[in-house]
């Protein structure tokens, strides 16, 4: 250990190492935490804690109901799934162009109650006026 | 008149510009309501400067590591500095816009939270710098910590972004590489990411210059 070349080249491999291991934990402990959007099982199955739920908002699907003042559509997860939301509040100001949603409740009586949206608009850098061309 | 004091002047006309294009040339996008597109002229802006300080204070760690030069150690410092200071305004103005286009200010979505552990990450940096007295160790463990903090910020910054289905609105450049954005928003934010990075070149210089007087009139103390 009295060469300093070797040394030095033994701490650039230590080093190395303990850098591809620190890249290896972080990948693999932040996978599942790094997201709060969950399945519609998962939902399910969490009944009462308050979830986010993330999809496809069903084109067509939205309706209002005037009695309960509540909004419904359907929502569809990557699997083709389709769950239905209640929504109580203020439809959000961008839902007519939404194509995927956030709804932040939790699961009972047959649909998602969600207390919350959010939108997701399919947006791109376009000008108002001209038409994207794709 | 010195050279950096003609830098410094052409900055200043070059964001003003840029702002000013920023509201009143570009046009606003569809598919975002009202105005808020146009955050992205600054908001992107930020967090690419934010990568670059980071990536500036990994190199001038090794380089500290390599040279034991404290100059080096001071340019970690300062880039380290500026990183944090630029990822809060674009998580600020991130916020700002999640408010406005999702309806929720913070909801935990992946973006949100890989920024959160970049500004937890490089918040330790400071709290081990200021943790250590012996100006030659602090400055050695600030230079290992700094390597091993940037590791993770290609990760947090690229790679989550784009394996997590996320609120955020898709990156400027693709997927497929392409980018999609109309020709005059595309010039003024490329204006913009010049003139931030120039503006946090300027920032660098004066914070590597105070923390130099700095440290010289701490040895005179001594």
């Amino acid at each position: 250990m009295s060469d300093p070349v070797r040394q030095r080249r033994l701490w650039y491999v230590i080093g190395g190492v303990a850098i591809a291991g620190f890249v290896a934990f972080g990948a693999t402990s932040f996978r599942k935490n790094i997201t709060p959007y969950v399945g519609f099982e998962q939902a399910k199955e969490a009944r009462a804690t308050r979830v986010q739920v993330a999809g496809e908002l069903v084109q067509g699907s939205a309706r209002y109901v005037e009695a309960s003042r509540q909004l419904e559509f359907l929502m569809k997860d990557p699997e083709g799934r389709t769950m239905l939301v209640r929504y109580h509040g203020p439809k959000p100001g961008n839902f007519e162009e939404a194509k995927q949603v956030v709804a932040v409740g939790s699961y009972g009586d047959g649909a998602f109650e969600a207390g919350q949206l959010l939108v997701k608009c399919p947006s791109k850098y376009q000008g108002l006026e001209t038409t994207p061309s794709s | 008149m010195t050279r950096r004091d003609i830098l410094l002047g052409a900055l200043f006309l070059w964001m003003a510009a840029v702002i000013w294009a920023a509201f009143l040339w570009a046009p606003a996008a569809a598919g975002f309501l009202g105005q808020s597109s146009r955050i992205v002229f600054f908001h992107v802006p930020t967090a690419w400067v934010a990568t670059l300080s980071f990536l500036v204070s990994f190199i001038a760690s090794v380089q500290y590591l390599r040279t034991r030069d404290p100059r080096w150690d001071v340019r970690a410092h300062a880039s380290a500095s500026l990183g944090i200071v630029f990822t809060i305004l674009a998580t600020v103005t991130g916020s700002i816009f999640a408010r406005i286009m999702w309806g929720s200010y913070w909801n935990w979505d992946p973006r949100e939270t890989s920024i959160t552990f970049l500004l937890l990450i490089y918040a330790a940096y400071f709290a081990l710098r200021g943790a250590v007295p012996d100006p030659e160790r602090k400055a050695a463990l600030a230079a290992v910590y700094a390597i091993l903090a940037f590791v993770t910020v290609p990760f947090l910054v690229f790679v989550v972004p784009r394996i997590y289905w996320s609120l955020h609105p898709d990156t400027i450049i693709n997927t497929k590489g392409r980018i999609t954005m109309d020709s005059r928003m595309f010039r003024v934010f490329m204006a913009s990411l010049a003139g931030f990075t120039g503006l946090a070149a300027w920032l660098y210089d004066l914070e590597c210059r105070i923390e130099a007087l700095r440290r010289k009139a701490e040895e005179e103390i001594l």
